[in-house]
């Protein structure tokens, strides 16, 4: 097989050399894509924060502005989460203190953790802010006429089910990354 | 001031070992771009990603381990999270030796000159789990068993059986109808 080995050593190398300016340049580029993700993702939630906020403060019914006040503490928790969980990426020298194995591995866990979490920091959070939100506007709704009540029951539920969806989705997507997690800890007893 | 001169000198022993690395491993670590990114821009990028990754992880380089080691773990690290994002995208499934072992040759075997060897090669091992892909391209850059269970954290032992598994699969696939004599 020397031969196999002889044909990768030698093949041509294609332009494999980075200078340091060029890392240099790579690490500007790579804060700067940092901070722009940052301010999308922060902006998205402010957006949605004021959106809510505007209707906590000026709604005239109670019902609603408690409702949208929820789904304000809900949005900043999981603000808060999302920061949480960005800072906690790998520091530069865990790259090379862990070895394959122990680095793949951790990386499948934190996917795990944050896929099994959902409910926990992402999708719980906003329940109690949106149920009662919808139970005020079914409310308002059946005062008007009937139709316009079921409509938001109909709503309402639909939301219910694609909220139900992707938490399956995520917790199916979590059992497979276990399922890899549990192979590589197979690879790590075996007798050395 | 002694700390901005402690911060200074550690600047200079971070550029120092980062130029080192780049000299004695740069043409194994465009060989190692090369096995995980079949796109030629993405590459290029993913390169560079390994480089700064290098350049930064040697802000705390602390001896414990060699140098060849240190590199080559920051390199397949960097390189496996490239993979892990791309798949993610492009949903691409990605097979075990086991799994390539097991699969009926395509009617390829036969003896390819170098370039078509080459491109083959590479193609098998694209299409590899992270793992079985760190031991296949530390087999292909000479590295020992203990070596490359050292990088990768799997036991001596079982990179050995997952070398003979290699050289059986690459045996089948480059080798069979080939003239003898």
């Amino acid at each position: 097989m020397d031969d196999m080995k002889d044909v990768w050593q030698k093949q041509a190398a294609e332009n494999a050399t980075v200078s340091l300016e060029e890392v240099r340049r790579k690490a500007g580029r790579f804060r700067a894509t940092i901070f722009w993700r940052n301010v999308r993702e922060y902006s998205v939630l402010g957006l949605l924060t004021a959106w809510f906020g505007l209707y906590a403060w000026r709604s005239p019914f109670p019902v609603m502005r408690v409702g949208n006040g929820l789904t304000v503490a809900g949005l900043l928790y999981a603000g808060y989460q999302l920061h949480k969980r960005a800072s906690a990426a790998a520091a530069p020298a865990d790259l090379a203190r862990k070895t394959c194995l122990h680095f793949h591995r951790a990386q499948l866990e934190r996917q795990r953790d944050a896929l099994r979490g959902v409910w926990r920091w992402y999708l719980g959070p906003m329940i109690p802010g949106l149920a009662v939100i919808a139970v005020a506007a079914g409310i308002a709704g059946f005062e008007r006429s009937w139709s316009a009540g079921l409509a938001v029951v109909l709503f309402a539920v639909a939301g219910a089910m694609l909220y139900v969806g992707l938490g399956r989705l995520n917790q199916g997507a979590a059992r497979r990354l276990q399922g890899q997690i549990e192979a590589l800890d197979a690879i790590e007893k075996e007798p050395k | 001031m002694e700390e901005t001169e402690s911060i200074a000198a550690r600047s200079a022993g971070q550029e120092e070992l980062y130029r080192g690395a780049a000299a004695a491993f740069g043409a194994s670590l465009g060989r190692l771009a090369r096995a995980y990114e079949a796109d030629a821009g993405a590459r290029r990028d993913l390169l560079q990603e390994i480089h700064l990754a290098l350049w930064r992880s040697f802000e705390s380089f602390d001896a414990r381990c060699s140098l060849r080691t240190w590199v080559y773990r920051v390199a397949h690290n960097a390189a496996s999270s490239h993979v892990g994002r791309q798949r993610r995208r492009r949903a691409v499934m990605l097979e075990s030796l086991e799994d390539l072992e097991a699969m009926p040759d395509r009617g390829e075997a036969c003896a390819p000159d170098e370039r078509q060897a080459l491109d083959r090669l590479l193609a098998l091992i694209q299409q590899l789990k992270p793992l079985d892909r760190e031991v296949i391209l530390s087999y292909l850059e000479g590295m020992d068993a203990a070596s490359t269970a050292e990088i990768t954290g799997i036991s001596a032992g079982n990179v050995a059986n997952k070398i003979h598994r290699i050289e059986q699969i690459l045996a089948r696939r480059f080798h069979e109808g080939e003239p003898h004599g």
